[in-house]
């Protein structure tokens, strides 16, 4: 694990004591390190670790799914990385610089869960009120609200009232406020909320074509098969701790539950056989589905097969799913049932 | 200077899009109505009496408006989580502070030169004169709101709206009687001195932008006079808003 003072580390070639060239790790777009938010009851002062010990680096173009369950410290993780609370204890740096610091946020865009906006602004005014507060030339921003209203749909809906819109459009709005300074690092706090399944394919195209961009994205999620399918990779959430943090593929790569063996025909003597050594084998209509769950298992039923001479279809590995693999990870960070 | 002013024109538009200053400004055309309809039972005074009335009801229903708007301005930001998206951008919380604040003076500052445009016409209509005096009186108050209004967002940085809105009104009265405090403590004891002269140092002195006796016997406010209490208005709402600043600078968004 990197050390607090990584987080320092400056992009580029530096200079060693003798003046030698020496390679440092590019500089992360967002780290944070042994990151910690205790919050106290007011009434009873009883602490409560909201975040333990978090410590995360996101790549430049990379998008990275926070996951965990209600309450297990994604919003407030989130909170801290924007400013917006601060760390107990521990460092957060964005692109280099403390997120208190104003210059920290000129190239973030964030989406809160459940976005609410000034309901008396149109979609218009509220853009060109998000792109000032950015800085951004009022010609510019004008541009850039027109652009990004048309591509997330909401076009002919820029001067009304956004008391008037609906959840999904309010949260296409919000998409659309995040992006309007072309930031380098994307908050998502539940992007896919409230959307309808042709809105989560467009936000999922707009979140590949930023990461084309080389815009990095951290986003929190509770749908976990839509987190699988765009995210490069994922950090498990619970109660607080990081219990585990990977690529998708690398993290799904081990969990190969089992191997389906699919049989034109299968003999009632081998059958008995594959049934008596555990494996499960059933008719799946014209065919037979021989389910065997270890590389050796799978070897030996293959040789049987050859040479009873039974034609096989296809051999393919059921591979555990995000969701499978979030479930174990919760379950084994919750230590074995008394 | 460009976030803040954005800031303040979207709580300028909040309120005038929510219609309260119709509403109120409604009832200051009902109250200079009234003053109306008052005046002939002042036998021949009713030149003053509706300068008086229009004048104080101009000033206390822009007080008012400060007063209930200011006290949940930035709750109904957390509560509504509107605060959240605009705090992850580049600005810092003093900034959106001083928008929210210049946004809210605006307001009470339509609503005040409106009434007092409105006592102006009237003035002018039934009795002939162009009363150029109450300029005067109106920018004394224009000074006195910068001054209340700051105070309310002082306590609504840290409290709730119902106590924002009782400990700025409590601030405005005991601002008004403030030399009161300041003789009576000087009548008791060496302690009592003490207590009341910091009091009296610390509540804003809102009877300095009171010239509404001068104007009503149709003399003018002394320029120098306009100028001083501008000048403490000035510092007075600074000190308020820096002390507000720090307060929401270490605030939590939960």
């Amino acid at each position: 694990m990197k050390r607090t003072e990584d987080l320092t580390t400056q992009a580029g070639p530096r200079t060693g004591r003798a003046g030698a060239i020496r390679e440092v790790a590019p500089l992360a777009l967002l780290a944070m390190e042994n990151l910690t938010k205790v919050y106290r009851d007011p009434m009873t002062l009883k602490p409560f670790t909201a975040v333990d010990g978090i410590s995360l680096s996101l790549a430049r173009g990379e998008i990275f799914g926070l996951l965990g369950p209600n309450g297990a410290g994604k919003t407030t993780t989130i909170k801290i990385v924007l400013g917006l609370a601060r760390a107990t204890s521990g460092v957060v740096l964005l692109e280099g610089r403390d997120p208190s610091d104003p210059a920290a946020r000129r190239r973030l865009g964030y989406l809160p869960e459940n976005p609410c906006f000034y309901d008396h602004l149109t979609p218009e005014e509220y853009l060109d009120l998000v792109g000032s507060l950015f800085g951004i030339r009022r010609d510019v921003r004008r541009r850039r609200a027109g652009e990004l209203l048309e591509r997330l749909g909401l076009g002919s809906h820029a001067r009304k009232p956004l008391r008037k819109f609906s959840k999904g459009m309010t949260q296409r709005l919000g998409l659309a406020q995040a992006l309007i300074n072309q930031p380098n690092l994307l908050v998502l706090d539940e992007p896919m909320s409230g959307l309808d399944p042709i809105g989560r394919a467009e936000v999922k195209q707009l979140l590949r074509d930023e990461r084309e961009r080389g815009t990095t994205v951290l986003l929190s999620s509770h749908v976990l098969a839509e987190t699988e399918s765009i995210c490069d990779r994922v950090g498990i959430l619970s109660s607080g701790r990081l219990i585990d943090v990977g690529s998708v593929p690398g993290l799904l790569s081990t969990g190969v539950r089992e191997w389906e063996i699919a049989a034109e025909s299968l003999p009632e003597s081998l059958s008995a056989r594959f049934r008596s050594a555990g494996h499960r084998v059933e008719r799946v209509g014209p065919r037979w589905v021989v389910r065997v769950t270890d590389g050796q298992a799978l070897q030996e039923a293959i040789a049987a097969m050859t040479r009873e001479t039974v034609f096989i279809h296809s051999v393919e590995p059921r591979r555990q799913t995000l969701e499978d693999h979030f479930m174990r990870a919760l379950a084994a960070a919750a230590g074995p049932k008394p | 200077m460009s976030r803040v002013l954005a800031i303040a024109r979207t709580t300028l538009l909040e309120v005038v899009r929510e219609r309260m200053v119709l509403t109120l400004a409604l009832f200051g055309v009902g109250l200079v109505g009234a003053s109306q309809v008052l005046s002939p039972l002042a036998l021949g005074e009713g030149r003053k009496v509706v300068t008086d009335f229009g004048l104080a009801g101009s000033s206390m229903l822009a007080t008012l408006l400060g007063v209930f708007l200011g006290s949940s301005l930035l709750h109904k930001e957390l509560d509504r989580r509107t605060i959240y998206a605009v705090m992850a951008k580049p600005i810092r919380r003093s900034e959106f502070l001083l928008g929210k604040f210049a946004g809210l003076w605006a307001t009470t500052a339509f609503l005040l030169v409106g009434m007092t445009a409105i006592v102006f016409l009237l003035l002018l209509v039934v009795y002939h004169q162009a009363p150029w005096v109450i300029l005067g009186s109106m920018a004394l108050s224009l000074a006195e709101l910068l001054v209340i209004v700051a105070i309310v967002v002082l306590f609504s940085s840290f409290t709730t709206p119902a106590l924002a809105a009782f400990f700025a009104i409590a601030t405005v009265v005991a601002g008004h009687f403030a030399e009161d405090l300041h003789y009576f403590g000087l009548q008791g004891s060496a302690l009592l001195s003490a207590v009341t002269g910091g009091v009296y140092w610390l509540l804003p002195h809102l009877d300095l932008f009171n010239a509404r006796g001068l104007v009503v016997h149709g003399l003018a406010v002394d320029p120098a006079r306009i100028g001083f209490a501008s000048a403490y208005a000035g510092l007075y709402a600074a000190a308020a808003l820096t002390a507000a600043s720090a307060i929401f600078e270490r605030r939590e968004f939960r």
